[in-house]
C-alpha cells in the first residue's frame, strides 16, 4: 500500500508524471520510454494515455506513476506535469489535474510566463519553462528531438529510470540509425544537464526500488485479456475493431494461429458473436470482443447463447455511452446492459478486472465458468483498464485450473439427450463430428433430446435448469475481496477500474484514524446476496462509487440486498477520474457525521 | 418420366432388377404415403389421412407380393438398383397434399399416382429387351390399371365435394 | 473425416415431424437434401446443419445430422463459425428468402468474399410464411400482401444475380417440380470446393400465388443444360440469371473450373506455417521488460 508521499529526506517513493502536447510531439511515446524503463529496472507503474478526436495529430496526453510499492490506480493529483503547449495540456481538464505541490515544466517558447500559467487557482511552487525544443535542436539537430529532452528532464530532476531509459534510447533507435542512437543519447544527456543545473526547490528524487525486481511484464489490459483467452484454451474469435477493445482482435490476430486457432474479423458485429457462438457449438473455447454499442448489436445472439446453453466469453470494454458516446474514455455505465439487455429470462454471469494485472484471472476465470456452466459469460473491462500500461510481477500459470465443458460418455450417447434436466442443471454437452451425440442446437425453446416445443410445462422446467446451474456462482466468496477493518461499521463498494482509487481511498482514510472496509466485487452478476449480507452486517455509512452517472452496481443492488441507509452512492460521469484522495475525504466525512437519508452523495464534487 | 429415373437403361436391365425395381417403386409409394397420412394427421384431416394410411397397406401389399416372387426366383441374390435411381414414380408428389383436403381430393391424388406409374410403366415397355422384363412391365401396368378401377369406384360412391372451400369456415392459419 | 457408401437417403431422416403445410415444397427440398447427403456420403455426425428462422428454417430438425436453428437471418456467420472450428465437418446452411436476403443480406457478400466451403441453400417462396404472409425481399413488384395492402412499390432482390456479382463460384437453381434434378444439384453444390449457393423456388402453398406452385412450374421450368449454357461461362450465367422472376432456370448457373482455395485451406495453412512448440502457459513471457 503506497500513498503518494514526499518524504522530509528529499525522496520520493511514488511519483505520478502528466505529458500532453500535440500528437507531433511524441508526448505518448515518452510516456511509453518511461514506463518501459521503469519496468525494466523494477518500479511499478501505471500508464494512461488520453487522445482527442483526430486520427492522428491532435491533442494527447498520456500519465504515468511509477512508484516503489504496488500501485493499484494512475495516480491523482500529478506530482509533475509536462506541457508541451497549453492549449493542448488544458484540453484534457480533470484527467491532468495540477495542484501546488505539482512540479510544472513547459515550454519556454509557448510565451507563458512563470508566474502567469493559464491554470486557475493553482499556485505551483515549481516552475520551469524550458526552452524544449531548441535543446533538441542543439543536440539532435531537429525539433523532433523534444520527448527526448523531456526525458532528460525527469532523469535529471527526478532520476527516474536513466539507466532504463537510454537502454530504451538504444533498442528503440538501433533499428534505424547509429546516428539516430547518438543524437538522442545527446539530447537525453542534455536534457538530464538542464535539469541539473536548475535545481527543483523542493527535491523529489525517486527512490530506487528495495531490491532488484526488474522482470517485470508490462501491457495493457486489452493484451492481457487476449493472452489470458490463449492461455485458457480460447481457440476460435469472432470480432469486429471497436475502440476501446480492438486490441484484444489484434493480439489474437498475432498469436492465436500458433496455437492452433483461428481470427474472424466479421462483417459487423452481430457476425462476430456469431461465429464465436458457430465455434462453441463446433466443441472450441470461444470468445468475442467489442464496446458498448456493438454490444448492443450482439445482444439477440447473446440470448441464443443462453438457451442453447453454450459457452462462450464476451469481453465488454466499457467507454462512455449511450450510442458513440466517448469512445476513448471509460465508463462503467454498461452493467445494466451487461445483467439485462435481452429479452426473456436470462441469468448471465459478469466478472470484473480492477487491473491489467487481475485480468488475467477473470478472463481465464471467465472461460472456466462459461465451460462449467455452458454460458455466456460477460468480462466488463473499461478503456482505462484495457488501453492502460501496467506492470505486473510474473504470474504463476500453475495455480490455474482449466475447466473443460462436460462431455457425454459412452453410456450417454446411446441415448443421448443433450438438454437432460439433471440436478445440477448441467447437461453433458456433446459437439459436430462426436458420433451419437447428434441433436438440435436452437434458439426455440426445446425439450431434453432438444426437439422445439411451445409447450409451457417445458418452458418452465428448462428456465429453471439454466437458472439452477448457475446456483453454485454466489457462493463463490474467492470472487470478491474485503479489505481493511472486517468488522468497521464504515464500508466502500467499489468494481472494475474504480477499485483500484477505493483501495488506496481506504488506505488514506486508515491512516487518517477511521476504521473502514472495502468490498471489492470481482463477480458482479448473479449477485451474490450473502456475501452482501455479510458485509453489510453492522455497517452504519458507508458509498457505492461508480464512474457512471446512475451508479449502476448500487441500484442492483438495492433491487437484491438490503442495502444499509447511511450506504449512499458516489457516483461521476465517465472520463472525470476519481482521484484516491477525494474519496477518502468523502468517506471521511460520511463516518464523522450522522446517518442520513438515502441519496447520492453530493454528486462527488466534479473537478473539471 | 424419364428425368425421374437416373442412371436405369432399361434395354439392359434383367428380370431380377426390374423385379428390384418394381419393389422400390412400391416402397417409395409407401413411404410416401405415410408421410403424407402423417401431414393431415397433424394438420387435422382425418379423413383423408385415413385413405393415405389405407393405400400405406396397399402398397406394403405390393411390395410383398412382389418381393415374395423376387425370393423365389432369385432367394438372396444382391440387388443392382438402389432407390436412388427412382424419384416419385408411383408415388404422390408432394405438393397434392393440402391441410383440410376431402376424401374425394385424396382420392384424386392416388389415382394421379397410379395414373403416373401406369405411364411409367407404359414409357419403359418399349426399351426393355427382355421379354420376361416386357412381361413383368405390362403386368404391373395392368396392376396399375386395376388399382385406378378400384379407386375410380371408391370415387364414384363419394358425393360431391360442397361448393364451399374449407377456408370458407376454418379458422386462420396462425403465425408462428 | 470418414465417407460410407452404404449410406441412403433415410438415414439422414429424423424422427421429428415437419410442421410444415401439407403440400409445402420444402417437404421436397428435405427429401432432396436426403438424397444428396447419402450421394455425398458423409455420416450425420459429421454434418453440422445450421439455419435462422422461417419455415424453412425449421429443416435442421428434420435430418439427423447436427442441426442449429439459430436465430433470424444469422446461419451463415454461425455456419462460418463451425467451419472455422471444424474445417473436416461438412456444413450445410439454409433458410428462406427473408433470411437470406432481408435480415441476414448482409452476410451473404462476406461469406462468399471467404469463400468457405460451406452450401447455402435458400427457399425461396417470395413471401413471409411463418408470419402470416407479409411481404419479402423476392416478392415481385406489386404484390398485395397484409403488408403491402394495395401493392408494394420496391423492386425484388434478385438472389442469382447477387451470388454472381459477390463472386460466388458455384450458383444453382432448382425446385420440386424436379426433384431429382434438384436432389443432383444439391449434391454438386456440397461437393464444389467453396461457397456454393442454391437457390431454390420452393412454393408456399398457403400464402403463395397460384403461378408460383409446384404445378406451374412444372411447365414453366426450363434446365440450362436444354438452353444450352455451360456452367463455366460467367458472362451467360449473368445474362440467365438476370431474367430470375420471368423464367425459372434450373440447373446449374456457374461453377468456377478453376476454384480458388477455399478459407478453411488458408486458415489451415496459417495454422500449420505458424504452430508453435511454446506452450500456453508461456504465453504472457512476451510481455517480460529485461
Amino acid at each position: 500500500m503506497s500513498i503518494p508521499s514526499v518524504s522530509g529526506s528529499g525522496h520520493s517513493s511514488d511519483l505520478t508524471i502528466g505529458m500532453a502536447g500535440s500528437g507531433g510531439d511524441g508526448i505518448v511515446s515518452a510516456g511509453e520510454s518511461l514506463i518501459a524503463a521503469a519496468a525494466s529496472q523494477g518500479y511499478h507503474a501505471i500508464m494512461t494515455k488520453s487522445f482527442g478526436s483526430q486520427i492522428r495529430g491532435g491533442e494527447s496526453s498520456c500519465r504515468v506513476r511509477i512508484a516503489v510499492d504496488r500501485i493499484y490506480n494512475p495516480g491523482g493529483v500529478l506530482d509533475v506535469a509536462v506541457a508541451l503547449n497549453w492549449e493542448d495540456f488544458l484540453r484534457f481538464g480533470a484527467e491532468l489535474p495540477v495542484g501546488p505541490s505539482t512540479v510544472v515544466i513547459y515550454e519556454e517558447k509557448t510565451g507563458v510566463a512563470p508566474d502567469k500559467l493559464p491554470i486557475v487557482g493553482v499556485v505551483p511552487t515549481d516552475v520551469f519553462a524550458v526552452p524544449i525544443a531548441e535543446l533538441a535542436r542543439k543536440a539532435a539537430g531537429t525539433d523532433m528531438a523534444k520527448n527526448t529532452i523531456v526525458l532528460g528532464l525527469l532523469a535529471g530532476w527526478f532520476d527516474i529510470a536513466p539507466e532504463g531509459i537510454v537502454r530504451g534510447i538504444r533498442k528503440r533507435f538501433a533499428k534505424k540509425s547509429a546516428e539516430l542512437v547518438a543524437a538522442n543519447e545527446e539530447a537525453f544527456r542534455v536534457g538530464t544537464e538542464y535539469a541539473k543545473s536548475h535545481p527543483l526547490r523542493v527535491p523529489r528524487v525517486l527512490k530506487r526500488p528495495l531490491e532488484n525486481t526488474g522482470g517485470k511484464m508490462l501491457l495493457d489490459g486489452n493484451d492481457m485479456c487476449a493472452a489470458a483467452a490463449i492461455f485458457a484454451g480460447c481457440e476460435a474469435f469472432g470480432g469486429y475493431p471497436i475502440t476501446p477493445s480492438t486490441e484484444i482482435m489484434q493480439f489474437l490476430t498475432r498469436e492465436i494461429w500458433k496455437y492452433g486457432g483461428t481470427v474472424m474479423q466479421a462483417e459487423d458485429e452481430i457476425a462476430s458473436i456469431g461465429v464465436a457462438i458457430g465455434s462453441s457449438y463446433a466443441g472450441k473455447k470461444s470468445m468475442t470482443a467489442t464496446s458498448g454499442p456493438g454490444m448492443a448489436l450482439k445482444t439477440e445472439m447473446l440470448g441464443l447463447a443462453t438457451i442453447a446453453e453454450l459457452p462462450l466469453v464476451l469481453v465488454n470494454v466499457q467507454r462512455g455511452g449511450p450510442s458513440t458516446g466517448l469512445p476513448t474514455k471509460p465508463e462503467q455505465s454498461d452493467l445494466f446492459q451487461a445483467a439485462y439487455s435481452g429479452h426473456g429470462d436470462v441469468l448471465r454471469p459478469i466478472l470484473a478486472p480492477t487491473t491489467v494485472a487481475d485480468t488475467f484471472r477473470i478472463t481465464v476465470e471467465a472461460f472456466n465458468i462459461a465451460e462449467e456452466y455452458q454460458t455466456p459469460v460477460i468480462i466488463l473491462s473499461d478503456q482505462e483498464i484495457g488501453q492502460r500500461k501496467e506492470t505486473a510481477d510474473p504470474i504463476d500459470t500453475s495455480q490455474f485450473k482449466i475447466i473443460d465443458r462436460l462431455k457425454p460418455t459412452a453410456v450417454e450417447l446411446e441415448s443421448y439427450n443433450r438438454f437432460r434436466l439433471t440436478e445440477s442443471g448441467i447437461s453433458p454437452i456433446s459437439h459436430p463430428g462426436m458420433a451419437g451425440g447428434n441433436y438440435l442446437a436452437s434458439g426455440i425453446e426445446h425439450n431434453e433430446h432438444g426437439d422445439p416445443t411451445g409447450s409451457g410445462a417445458l418452458h418452465k422446467l428448462m428456465n429453471e435448469k439454466r437458472f439452477r446451474k448457475l446456483d453454485p456462482l454466489k457462493q463463490r466468496r474467492d470472487l470478491f475481496a474485503v479489505e481493511g477493518d472486517v468488522d468497521a461499521d464504515v464500508a466502500m463498494i467499489a468494481w472494475g477500474s474504480v477499485a483500484g482509487v477505493c483501495h488506496e481511498a481506504l488506505a488514506i482514510a486508515r491512516a487518517a484514524g477511521v476504521r473502514a472496509k472495502l468490498l471489492v466485487p470481482y463477480l458482479i452478476y448473479p449477485i451474490a446476496e450473502e456475501v452482501y449480507d455479510d458485509f453489510f452486517a453492522g455497517v452504519r455509512v458507508g458509498l457505492v462509487v461508480e464512474l457512471s452517472h446512475q451508479g449502476q452496481l448500487y441500484r442492483i443492488l438495492r433491487s437484491f440486498v438490503d442495502v444499509p441507509r447511511g450506504v449512499r452512492q458516489m457516483t461521476r460521469n465517465g472520463a472525470n477520474p476519481f482521484q484516491p484522495r477525494e474519496v477518502a475525504d468523502e468517506l471521511m466525512k460520511l463516518a464523522s457525521a450522522p446517518a442520513q437519508v438515502r441519496g447520492a452523495a453530493a454528486s462527488a464534487g466534479v473537478t473539471q | 418420366m424419364t428425368t425421374n429415373v437416373q442412371g436405369i437403361d432399361f434395354s439392359k436391365l434383367s428380370l431380377r432388377d426390374a423385379l428390384d425395381l418394381a419393389i422400390l417403386v412400391e416402397e417409395e409409394a409407401k413411404e410416401r404415403y405415410e408421410e403424407l397420412a402423417e401431414q393431415l394427421e397433424q394438420h387435422r384431416t382425418p379423413e383423408a389421412a385415413k385413405f393415405f394410411r389405407f393405400m400405406v397397406e396397399n402398397e406394403a401389399k405390393h411390395r410383398a407380393d412382389l418381393a415374395e416372387r423376387r425370393r423365389v426366383l432369385y432367394g438372396r441374390e444382391p440387388s443392382t438398383v438402389t432407390r436412388d435411381m427412382i424419384f416419385d414414380i408411383e408415388a404422390p408428389e408432394y405438393d397434392e397434399a393440402r391441410a383440410f383436403m376431402s376424401l374425394r381430393q385424396a382420392l384424386e391424388v392416388a389415382l394421379r399416382a397410379e395414373q403416373k406409374a401406369h405411364a411409367f410403366f407404359v414409357g419403359a415397355m418399349p426399351s426393355a429387351s427382355d421379354p420376361a422384363v416386357r412381361a413383368l412391365f405390362d403386368s404391373l401396368r395392368l396392376d396399375e390399371i386395376e388399382h385406378q378401377n378400384l379407386v375410380q369406384a371408391q370415387l364414384d360412391k363419394l358425393p360431391p365435394d360442397p361448393v364451399a372451400k374449407p377456408e370458407d369456415y376454418g379458422d386462420e392459419p396462425v403465425s408462428q | 473425416m470418414t465417407t460410407n457408401p452404404l449410406l441412403v437417403a433415410k438415414d439422414f431422416k429424423s424422427d421429428l415431424k415437419p410442421i410444415w403445410c401439407p403440400g409445402c415444397g420444402d417437404f421436397g427440398v428435405v427429401q432432396a437434401i436426403y438424397r444428396a447427403l447419402a450421394g455425398v456420403g458423409r455420416p450425420p455426425h459429421e454434418i453440422a446443419f445450421v439455419s435462422g428462422i422461417g419455415c424453412s428454417s425449421r429443416i435442421p430438425g428434420y435430418t439427423t445430422a447436427y442441426g442449429f436453428n439459430s436465430v433470424h437471418g444469422r446461419s451463415l456467420p454461425i455456419a462460418q463459425g463451425i467451419k472455422m472450428a471444424n474445417p473436416d465437418l461438412l456444413v450445410l446452411c439454409a433458410g428462406g428468402d427473408g433470411d437470406g436476403f432481408s435480415i441476414g443480406g448482409g452476410h451473404v457478400a462476406h461469406a462468399v468474399r471467404r469463400n468457405p466451403d460451406i452450401t447455402y441453400i435458400v427457399m425461396d417462396n417470395q413471401i413471409y410464411g411463418l408470419t402470416k404472409g407479409q411481404l419479402s425481399p423476392t416478392s415481385p413488384c406489386g404484390l398485395k400482401t397484409v403488408t403491402s395492402t394495395y401493392g408494394s412499390f420496391e423492386q425484388p432482390v434478385n438472389p442469382l444475380l447477387y451470388l454472381l456479382s459477390y463472386g460466388a463460384g458455384f450458383v444453382a437453381q432448382a425446385t420440386p417440380a424436379d426433384m431429382a434434378g434438384m436432389a443432383s444439384v444439391i449434391e454438386e453444390a456440397i461437393r464444389y470446393p467453396g461457397f456454393s449457393f442454391v437457390n431454390i423456388q420452393s412454393p408456399c402453398v398457403t400464402y403463395g400465388q397460384e403461378t408460383q406452385q409446384v404445378k406451374a412450374h412444372r411447365s414453366q421450368m426450363k434446365s440450362l443444360a436444354s438452353v444450352g449454357h455451360d456452367p463455366a461461362n460467367r458472362m451467360g450465367a449473368f445474362e440467365l440469371a438476370s431474367h430470375y422472376g420471368e423464367e425459372l432456370y434450373t440447373g446449374v448457373f456457374y461453377r468456377n473450373p478453376t476454384p480458388p482455395p477455399t478459407y478453411d485451406a488458408l486458415f489451415r495453412g496459417r495454422q500449420a506455417e505458424l504452430a508453435t512448440k511454446v506452450p500456453r502457459d508461456r504465453i504472457l513471457d512476451m510481455f517480460v521488460q529485461r
